[in-house]
Order: structure tokens, then C-alpha cells, then sequence
């Protein structure tokens, strides 16, 4: 078991990708607070998963001091934090609303702000027991090249990955490993909403089509599950992560490595 | 006129990114020296010396002729569409002769008899950042290019000024042929069109005019970098569903 004695809180940890990311915490042998806005998160249905359920609003700053209040009170540190709660908005810029960009950077960017400013002091706590404590951050194969159509996503995914080196330099010397994971196309509901949306190119068409064709374009020939995002989450939250901080670690099935994939 | 007073030495300046070099250089003042495997091709305007960059003797033999330079392009390079298991001794000499040891041949060569305040210019490629499909040898060797000149730079500077351009897909005979090979020639091209931001394939006076910039005065702090000429192209993801 990887994670044994470590209390781990994770964002977004009822939805797609955070789900997974709980589930294997678990198995671990962690102690898991999964936060989100509802006990379902964005799926149906409660998870029964065995973590503790934290009602959390990313961009609340006193949601964020009531969590940490919360882990504090039940386990006094923090060992690992992982960012994973995030929205995206299928939009150029010129249809995006102002109110819909806030939005974007309230839950992506201020989010992973506000939740990881609450947690210092208790993920101070765990290095200082000898921990090595572990910053997870949600950045995204969109802050390095763009989907057509996300264009405030890709922005807060930018500021995700700048936020990471920064936060990194900065609390490298407390004790506190701080990096972040950048998915490609992996499976859930927010994929699936990119699938069915205007700008994907997607709308109206049909989805196993696109689907397939999706799959085609990655050297692996399929993209992600959450499953393989929680395999590389573990490891980072993991003491055999113990040197590896201020990181961009991209996970997309080598679909980034590759220039555009014309067809000739 | 921008490089007026300056010599220049132009690697690969038969035809395509080349050429258009030569061209714009000549245009813009220089004194320009080029060279080729074989003999000076017609209705050419500069100089011409004859030289296969992969062999270092000859390209020593070059250096004598050539006297002081104010300005190297490591153009000069050859392309090979095969996968690495696809791919023999013979191919390894040929690629990483030309592309890799030939820009190190003229750097190693030249570097010593450049004025102070010269400037190389290597070209690169997009696919040594990102990998076109099956050209392993060719995105390597183009990977080598991108990392000596860093090397260049730092070991080099302040005397000389090392950057690379790295093009995306630009209008040469090259390119031509390999939308001859595709099943629709006419739909193959339509579709990579379509994936860049510009709406257009560069042109290889797009390459020459930056090399002009490069090689002009304007750009003495700039130096180790890729600049990246592909009209957006790989800003955008490689999977776009409005193309499928």
C-alpha cells in the first residue's frame, strides 16, 4: 500500500476524474476527504466509496477555511492535496460572457488557490512529522496547446501550470512537493459534454464516429480513463515521488507528441 | 537595406527555404556565398561552391576559401520517411550526415573565422519538437539541430549569435510530392490547410524573412532559440473533431 497513514483531501472528488482519484486513495491505504459541491459530484448518485464527504465550493474562501477546519479537527495534517475540481466552458472568446470567464478562473484557477492557501498550514503539519507532503494541481494538455473552442479554459489551465512552478518554489523549502497533472482526452462527463458541443465540431454528428475517431488520433489508439490519471496521482502523492516537484506531468496517450495528423 | 556590408554563408542554397535565403539576402545588401552538392545552378546570382556538408575535409577545404563570415545558415538538410525499425546503417549516414553532423561540420569549421558579432542560423523543424509519423530519423537529427544550438550559443556568445528557425509545412517541391502520394491529393491538402490557424501553407520567403531578421543587427540580444515559423499550427491541438 502506497499511501498508508496519509489523510489526502481531494477536490472536484465526486466527479469524473476525482472519483477515481478517491477510490484508489482508499485502496492505498490513505485517509480520504472527498470534497465537492454535492454528494454526487457531477455524476448521479452518491459514491459510496468510504471516503468523507466534505461540502465544498472551490471559490468560497470560508468554504475553504471550514474544510481545512474540518481536516484539522479529525486528523490535525494534511499529507496530500490534490486540486482536481475544475469546469469547462466550450466557447471562443468573443462568445464567451464575462460572467462565464469569471466563472472559469473562480473555479480553476482562484479554486486551486483558495483550497491550497487553507491547506498549507496543515500540509506544514505532515512535513514536519516527516511526511513527504504532496500539492496536486489539475492543470491540462490545454496549457500547452489549444482545443478550438476552450479558449478560457486553456487560459485558466495556464495560469494552473504557472500557479504549480510558483507554489512549488515557494514551499519546496517547507516540506511540500507541488505539482500538476495535465490529462488529454480522458473519459468523462466533461468529455462527453465536449463531444456534444458547438464547438467540437461534434454537434449533430454521430458520437461513436467521432468517438472512434478521437481514439484514432492518439498513438494508443484510445484515450485516457480516470483510472489512468488516479495511477499517476498515487504516485505523485507517494513518498517514491519524494524528489519530484514544479512539474508538468502530461498524460494524454502521446497525442501531444505528435505534430498535427493530417489525411493523406 | 539591412545586411548591406555583411557576407553571408548559405548552406543548401540550391532550392525551396534555401534559395529563398539567397535570394532575400542578396536582396537585402549581403555578399552571399552559397553551397551544393553539385554544380552552380542556373540564372543563380550569388557565388556557389560546391560541397556535401556531411563530409568534414571538404567542408575544412570550404572554410579556407571562404575567409571571414558575418553570417552562417545551416540549411542544408535531406528528409527520409521511414520508422526506426524500418530504417538501415545506410539511412542513419544519410540523415544524421547531412542534418546533424553537417551542421556541426560547418559550426566546428566556420565558428573560428567568424567576425565578432556574427550570427549562425540553423534550421530546425517542428518535428524536432513534435514527431511527424515516420520520419524518426529526420525529427532526431532536426532534435540535434534544436540542442546544438543552444550549445552554440552559450559556448559562442557574446562573439556569436546561434538561433534556429524551426518551419512547419512550407510550399517546396518537398511538400508537393508528398500530397502526390495521398489518395486525394486535392482533399489531403484541403485538410491540412484546415489545421492552420493561418489558413495557408508558409512559403519559403516566410522562412528567409525571419533568417533576414536574424541575421540583421536588430537581433543582437536575440540568441539560443527556436523560433517557431509554421502559421500557428502546432499551437492547436493535433486532435480536432471539426475535421473529422
Amino acid at each position: 500500500m502506497m499511501l498508508t497513514g496519509k489523510t489526502a483531501l481531494v477536490t472536484g472528488g465526486r466527479g469524473g476524474i476525482g472519483r477515481a482519484i478517491v477510490a484508489r486513495f482508499i485502496k492505498e491505504g490513505a485517509s480520504v476527504f472527498a470534497a465537492d459541491l454535492t454528494p454526487g459530484g457531477s455524476l448521479s448518485g452518491d459514491a459510496d466509496d468510504g471516503s468523507t464527504f466534505l461540502k465544498l465550493d472551490v471559490t468560497l474562501e470560508q468554504d475553504a477555511r471550514d474544510a481545512m477546519k474540518t481536516v484539522r479537527a479529525a486528523a490535525g495534517k494534511l499529507d496530500v492535496l490534490v486540486n482536481a475540481a475544475g469546469i469547462e466552458i466550450e466557447k471562443t472568446i468573443e462568445e464567451t460572457t464575462l460572467e462565464e470567464w469569471n466563472r472559469s478562473f473562480a473555479v480553476n484557477a482562484t479554486g486551486t488557490f483558495l483550497t491550497s492557501k487553507y491547506a498549507l498550514p496543515l500540509m506544514r503539519e505532515a512535513a514536519s512529522r516527516g511526511s513527504s507532503a504532496s500539492l496536486i494541481n489539475f492543470g491540462s494538455y490545454d496549457g500547452f496547446i489549444a482545443d478550438p473552442g476552450l479558449a478560457a479554459y486553456c487560459a485558466t489551465k495556464g495560469a494552473v501550470h504557472a500557479l504549480t512552478r510558483a507554489m512549488a518554489c515557494d514551499h519546496g523549502p517547507e516540506g511540500i512537493r507541488v505539482n500538476a497533472i495535465c490529462p488529454g482526452y480522458i473519459d468523462t462527463p466533461m468529455l462527453q459534454s465536449f463531444f456534444n458541443g458547438e464547438g467540437s465540431g461534434g454537434a449533430g454528428g454521430n458520437l461513436e464516429t467521432l468517438q472512434q475517431a478521437v481514439r484514432d488520433v492518439h498513438p494508443l489508439r484510445t484515450y485516457g480513463t480516470p483510472t489512468d490519471i488516479a495511477n499517476l496521482v498515487t504516485w505523485l502523492a507517494s513518498d517514491e515521488a519524494r524528489y519530484a516537484s514544479g512539474q508538468l506531468w502530461v498524460l494524454d496517450g502521446g497525442l501531444s507528441a505528435q505534430v498535427q495528423q493530417m489525411k493523406l | 537595406m539591412r545586411l548591406s556590408g555583411k557576407t553571408a554563408f548559405v548552406t543548401g542554397g540550391r532550392s525551396g527555404i534555401g534559395r529563398a535565403i539567397v535570394d532575400a539576402f542578396h536582396a537585402e545588401g549581403a555578399d552571399v556565398v552559397a553551397c551544393g552538392r553539385g554544380e552552380q545552378p542556373d540564372g543563380f546570382d550569388a557565388r556557389w561552391i560546391s560541397l556535401d556538408v556531411s563530409d568534414p575535409n571538404a567542408v575544412c577545404d570550404a572554410a579556407r576559401i571562404l575567409g571571414e563570415l558575418d553570417v552562417v545558415v545551416n540549411n542544408a538538410g535531406v528528409q527520409l520517411e521511414k520508422t526506426v525499425v524500418d530504417s538501415s546503417d545506410e539511412d542513419w549516414d544519410w540523415v544524421v550526415g547531412t542534418n546533424a553532423r553537417g551542421v556541426f561540420n560547418v559550426c566546428r569549421a566556420l565558428i573560428p573565422q567568424m567576425s565578432l558579432g556574427g550570427a549562425i542560423i540553423n534550421i530546425g523543424s517542428i518535428s524536432g519538437t513534435v514527431a511527424d509519423p515516420s520520419m524518426a530519423l529526420y525529427n532526431a537529427s532536426k532534435a540535434f539541430v534544436h540542442g546544438l544550438t543552444r550549445s552554440v550559443a552559450v559556448e559562442h556568445g557574446p562573439a556569436v549569435r546561434c538561433n534556429a528557425i524551426c518551419p512547419g509545412w512550407i510550399e517546396t517541391g518537398m511538400l508537393k510530392a508528398g500530397f502526390d502520394l495521398a489518395t486525394d491529393p486535392k482533399k489531403a491538402e484541403t485538410d491540412a490547410i484546415a489545421r492552420h490557424p493561418i489558413r495557408r501553407f508558409g512559403k519559403p520567403s516566410d522562412i528567409a524573412a525571419m533568417a533576414v531578421w536574424l541575421a540583421s543587427d536588430d537581433a543582437s540580444f536575440a540568441t539560443g532559440q527556436m523560433f517557431t515559423l509554421d502559421g500557428g499550427m502546432t499551437a492547436a491541438s493535433p486532435l480536432n473533431p471539426g475535421l473529422f
